[in-house]
């Protein structure tokens, strides 16, 4: 992971970033803000060094998503008073693709803000960014076990792959017979991932991980600048304003 | 370090039995391990290793709920009247699967050795000599700037193994944990823990390696089916006639002992390599 300024930024404001500007995506009337804030996303993106790595997770899962929004809602969605085309069985609906739009944007977002906060980070820091804070740690653990434990369970799937194919079964081919060898491996993988979980919530507890009165501290030491509160606050405010004016919006007419 | 008189672990009449099930995993255990003492769990799949092993640190009846019956005591302390996390700064336990050991949220070796001393509230500069130090014995200072997902079996469980240990405590429960590992792994892990047991930390062991649980044990629980068949010395263990009857298999170095007894090169069976190779010199020099 290169240094940069986004990787140096706290966890906490990171983390923050992802429910602020979604929620502001999703209050915000129309999908200007929206597409701002995934400006805003795709600049830090490109500043922290993961740019082609980033678009194209956000093109991969953002087509094929844009086409399912754009024509159940172009096509179905009751609010559809303006039509852009006819197409013969359907009409497409301006009101519906823009709706469409607006959920699409909303998630991209979401999705945007997330996979930055997941590659700018190393595992531990948020951890110890919540401890410094004196917040739960918890739910830095449940974010950051949940993120690593997928790792895991593709290894887990690896393995049980090659058995099967040591054992004659063909795992590769057309889509259908991946499809089809796929369903019964997750069985082994899910069980085993259940399995595991219980020891490994055993193996936490013998770290003392749910130890009462105890200040917790922290191997990693994280930095928390002037820049990020400043970072937090102005966040908070944004949000506060949005919603705010969306409310007024919303009143006036 | 010799072998005290003091007991460190007292097991008396503990019998547990998993939820919906009616035969107790374990039934009516009695014994102790004295402090120093390398003691080693011997029994066939399904004969309850585990399920005392899990007894020992306090996670039966804490962690896994059933009935139990008796008490299990760590120095002098019954395992109920302290949490998991309590126990642990007395008594660790190192898993058969390493990958379940690590706490998946670090990104250095470093930090996962750390994990436990920062829930205890150990202050950083001692957790940063913690670390090295246990590093050190664990022979895997190259490896703390690693992240721990991408080491080998043999180097996982080294770390694992230090995770527990760097809370210090004065005895460690080892429920197969080389049972994954290729035979170097295996032998590397067997060398640490027998000098940790040297420095004096007690060592409760379980594995499948009979060969070398008879060179290092002081004395072995013999289990089968959740029955305690006998608590004894290595030599007297082995010399059984029931063991293929309980699926244990006679360590190849006993039989090998036992036929050069017979030959008089020994007087008893023995497990030591070194008085075992002193004997046979002695023969061999004799004939010349």
């Amino acid at each position: 992971m290169t240094d940069n300024w986004v990787r140096r930024l706290n966890p906490k404001t990171k983390l923050l970033m992802i429910p602020v500007f979604g929620i502001a995506t999703i209050v915000s009337p129309g999908m200007l803000l929206g597409l701002f804030l995934l400006l805003v996303v795709i600049v830090m993106a490109w500043q922290a060094n993961i740019i082609k790595k980033f678009l194209q997770t956000m093109i991969s899962f953002g087509i094929p998503i844009a086409v399912m929004l754009f024509i159940i809602q172009g096509l179905y969605s009751p609010q559809n008073h303006t039509y852009v085309a006819n197409l013969g069985f359907a009409k497409l609906g301006l009101e519906g693709l823009m709706y469409g739009g607006k959920l699409l944007v909303t998630l991209l977002v979401f999705m945007g803000s997330f996979y930055l906060f997941n590659k700018t980070i190393y595992s531990g820091e948020l951890a110890a960014a919540l401890i410094k804070s004196s917040l739960s740690d918890k739910g830095g653990y449940l974010i950051l076990a949940s993120l690593n434990v997928v790792p895991q369970m593709k290894r887990q799937l690896q393995v049980i792959k090659e058995a099967q194919e040591a054992r004659g079964v063909q795992t590769g081919g057309s889509l259908l017979t991946r499809i089809k060898v796929f369903i019964p491996l997750m069985g082994p993988v899910i069980l085993s991932s259940l399995i595991d979980t219980q020891e490994r919530g055993m193996a936490l507890e013998l770290r003392g991980f749910d130890l009462k009165n105890v200040s917790k501290t922290s191997y990693i030491q994280v930095v928390d600048t002037k820049l990020d509160k400043l970072f937090r606050i102005g966040m908070l405010l944004f949000l506060i304003i949005v919603t705010a004016f969306s409310i007024y919006l919303k009143v006036r007419r | 370090m010799k072998v005290s008189s003091k007991d460190v672990i007292s097991v008396n009449n503990f019998s547990f039995s998993y939820p919906q099930t009616k035969k107790p995993a374990i039934s009516s255990m009695n014994f102790t391990v004295k402090e120093g003492e390398f003691f080693c769990i011997v029994g066939a799949n399904g004969a309850g290793k585990s399920t005392l092993c899990d007894s020992l640190v306090g996670l039966i009846p804490q962690y896994f709920l059933g009935t139990t019956k008796g008490q299990v005591l760590v120095n002098g302390q019954e395992t109920t009247k302290q949490t998991v996390a309590e126990l642990s700064l007395e008594i660790g336990l190192v898993f058969q699967n390493p990958f379940n050991q690590l706490s998946y949220t670090t990104s250095t070796v470093a930090e996962e050795l750390a994990y436990g001393l920062g829930n205890h509230g150990i202050p950083r500069s001692e957790m940063l000599d913690r670390v090295a130090a246990v590093a050190k014995k664990m022979r895997i200072e190259s490896l703390l700037d690693r992240d721990p997902l991408t080491l080998s079996g043999g180097q996982i469980q080294r770390v694992a193994f230090g995770s527990t240990y760097i809370l210090n405590p004065s005895i460690l429960v080892l429920d197969e944990c080389t049972t994954q590992l290729d035979p170097i792994g295996s032998e590397e892990i067997f060398t640490i823990i027998k000098q940790l047991n040297d420095e004096g930390v007690t060592v409760v062991m379980t594995d499948t390696e009979t060969e070398r649980l008879s060179m290092y044990a002081d004395r072995i629980l013999l289990l089968d089916n959740g029955l305690q068949m006998g608590v004894d010395k290595p030599q007297a263990i082995f010399a059984r006639e029931d063991l293929e009857k309980l699926n244990i298999s006679t360590p190849l170095n006993y039989q090998l002992t036992q036929e050069l007894t017979k030959i008089g090169i020994l007087d008893s069976p023995e497990f030591n390599q070194d008085i075992i190779l002193e004997k046979i010199k002695e023969v061999e020099n004799g004939y010349r």
